[in-house]
């Protein structure tokens, strides 16, 4: 069985859509205006799940799908927000919290899932000409991955589970939560398997994606202790599936130092290494010699991040070619220091000349406790990276 | 002087994406970052009080096997155009600003930067459909943030470089 990029994509363009859509039903019945921010499709395992949803306590509605398309939705936010949440419905229909308690809130919160799951499914069915059946919503409290219906968590032991996920947020309230979106694994292979003309991936070579993001960012964060003497830790990482040009807002736009690397062979791409500038310091000051220190990101830092840039990346693309049994190789550091939306804008533009959608693996590694963090974001191009997949040696 | 500033702090922002863009008729300040190798372009019709913004990636729609006309210039602009004459605008009395294409990293495996072929693309567009250019601020090696206030008809632009805004 074999999945089709574009069919991936085109998925993951009505999942957005569908965002919208929910978005706008909550401005309908609360007045409240949300922005859909990025929408992406990964395939997790149960370790994935676990880091992604670790330490935080959610509050959900879950519905389930049968029909042309089965598995299970849920819109989570983590447990604060939902008492934003519940406050600003109960003022939109002019209802007293103290006096009715929190079985009202919650059957509105529940009422809310149900109407912006609806809209999030509606162009799914239109897009497979078929009818999507929808359970009646559940209410749930959870905390971690278990917010997710045990199904998911099942099915991401065995195999994986495709996990769509589209991030909401407040345009004037501080509000976010997010839309996930789990089919059931089977039948969602199916959807995806397209034609032969296709750009595709043989499916059981899905979970090397994982295999990918996991090496190549162990390896470089053990450049970072290496070079540095701290500790580090790969917090998470992982291969999501969005639209290019949502690339940059998943990076955001605060402040970052960095270096960006082309990267030739197969596949060719980009690889791009941040650091918020607390960091960039502590890690530059930690490399240098005797008692010479930084206070601001100056020529010191810029060579040390540089040199410690070109480390990791040779450990990163060396992972990726151990994995893949090709040979990739990456150009000198280009350093930046900007804005991190505006640092992404050349990068998605120049991959944007050959594709519309991006695997991106994106790792983030703590370095020395909660002291200082670098983010990862490898971008191949997706028609070499299927190639590569598929031209690997069959497995059992 | 008092009420001028009420209005500016309660009008409504409108955020554009990459290869998004927006068209509105009233004071709805519209805005856009990561402006990196990527133009913002800005028309307006004050005549008509029409504005548009659309954050284009690239120069023209030829190189490329995507079909969203957004993501272009050369396919861009006439969208954006032909949304504001939906809205009312007259093309005629369209002007506009650029900004953008900085050149922030270099490969050995480039010919010319996205950026300055962008800014290229943008210049003969602007020159196809007879639009004057008010302001531009583009090229450099730094990213911007955008927001067009139809108010005073102003773009301001900001940078990682200094945290000032500069007007134009």
């Amino acid at each position: 069985m074999k999945v089709d990029i574009r069919e991936l994509g085109q998925f993951n363009h009505l999942a957005s859509e569908g965002a919208k859509q929910a978005a706008k039903s909550l401005s309908t019945l609360a007045g409240i205006e949300m922005d859909v921010d990025v929408t992406d499709v990964s395939l997790v395992t149960e370790s994935v799940l676990a880091e992604t949803f670790a330490d935080r306590s959610f509050v959900g509605v879950e519905l389930g799908l049968q029909g042309g398309l089965e598995g299970e939705t849920v819109l989570a936010l983590e447990r604060e927000r939902a008492l934003v949440l519940q406050e600003l419905l109960l003022d939109a229909t002019d209802t007293d919290y103290s006096s009715k308690g929190s079985t009202l809130a919650k059957s509105s919160v529940t009422e809310l899932g149900n109407i912006m799951i609806g809209g999030f499914i509606d162009g799914w069915a239109n897009h497979l000409d078929t009818a999507i059946n929808m359970t009646p919503p559940r209410y749930t409290e959870a905390n971690g991955p278990r917010i997710l219906p045990d199904q998911a968590i099942e099915a991401a032991k065995n195999h994986g589970v495709f996990l769509f996920e589209s991030k909401l947020s407040g345009m004037d309230v501080d509000l976010d939560f997010s839309l996930y979106m789990l089919p059931e694994y089977r039948q969602f292979v199916q959807l995806l398997s397209g034609n032969d003309q296709g750009n595709q991936i043989p499916v059981n070579r899905l979970s090397t994606f994982e295999e990918l993001a996991k090496e190549g960012a162990g390896n470089a964060a053990g450049q970072i202790g290496m070079m540095t003497g701290l500790d580090t830790n790969v917090d998470v990482s992982r291969l999501r599936f969005v639209p290019l040009s949502g690339v940059p807002k998943q990076v955001g736009n605060d402040q970052f130092v960095g270096v960006v690397f082309e990267l030739t062979g197969l596949p060719s791409g980009y690889l791009v290494v941040l650091f918020d500038e607390n960091s960039a310091i502590t890690i530059a000051n930690a490399m240098m010699p005797g008692d010479s220190t930084e206070d601001e990101i100056g020529s010191m830092t810029e060579g040390a991040i540089k040199e410690l840039g070109n480390i990791m990346t040779s450990g990163f693309i060396d992972g990726w070619a151990n994995v893949l049994q090709t040979s990739i190789e990456h150009s000198p550091p280009n350093f930046v220091h900007d804005m991190g939306e505006s640092i992404m804008s050349p990068v998605v533009g120049k991959l944007g000349q050959q594709q519309d959608y991006a695997f991106v693996i994106d790792s983030t590694i703590e370095i020395d406790g909660n002291e200082g963090k670098c983010d990862i974001y490898a971008l191949p191009n997706e028609r070499e990276l299927a190639r590569a997949l598929s031209a690997l040696p069959a497995q059992d | 002087m008092t009420r001028d500033r009420q209005r500016k702090q309660s009008a409504p922002i409108k955020q554009v994406g990459i290869a998004e863009y927006a068209v509105v008729t009233d004071e709805t300040v519209l805005s856009t970052s990561g402006v990196g190798s990527c133009l913002g372009i800005v028309l307006r019709d004050s005549f008509n009080d029409v504005s548009g913004l659309i954050h284009v990636m690239l120069p023209t729609a030829e190189e490329s096997r995507d079909g969203n006309p957004a993501k272009f210039v050369d396919t861009g602009l006439p969208l954006l155009i032909e949304e504001m004459v939906e809205a009312g605008a007259s093309k005629r009395r369209l002007e506009g600003w650029v900004v953008g294409g900085s050149e922030m990293l270099s490969f050995s495996s480039d010919g010319d930067s996205i950026g300055s072929r962008n800014i290229a693309a943008a210049k003969q567009a602007f020159q196809h459909y007879g639009i004057d250019v008010v302001g531009t601020d583009v090229g450099g090696s730094h990213g911007r943030s955008i927001r067009f206030d139809p108010a005073d008809e102003s773009v301001s632009i900001q940078t990682a470089e200094d945290n000032t805004t500069q007007t134009i």
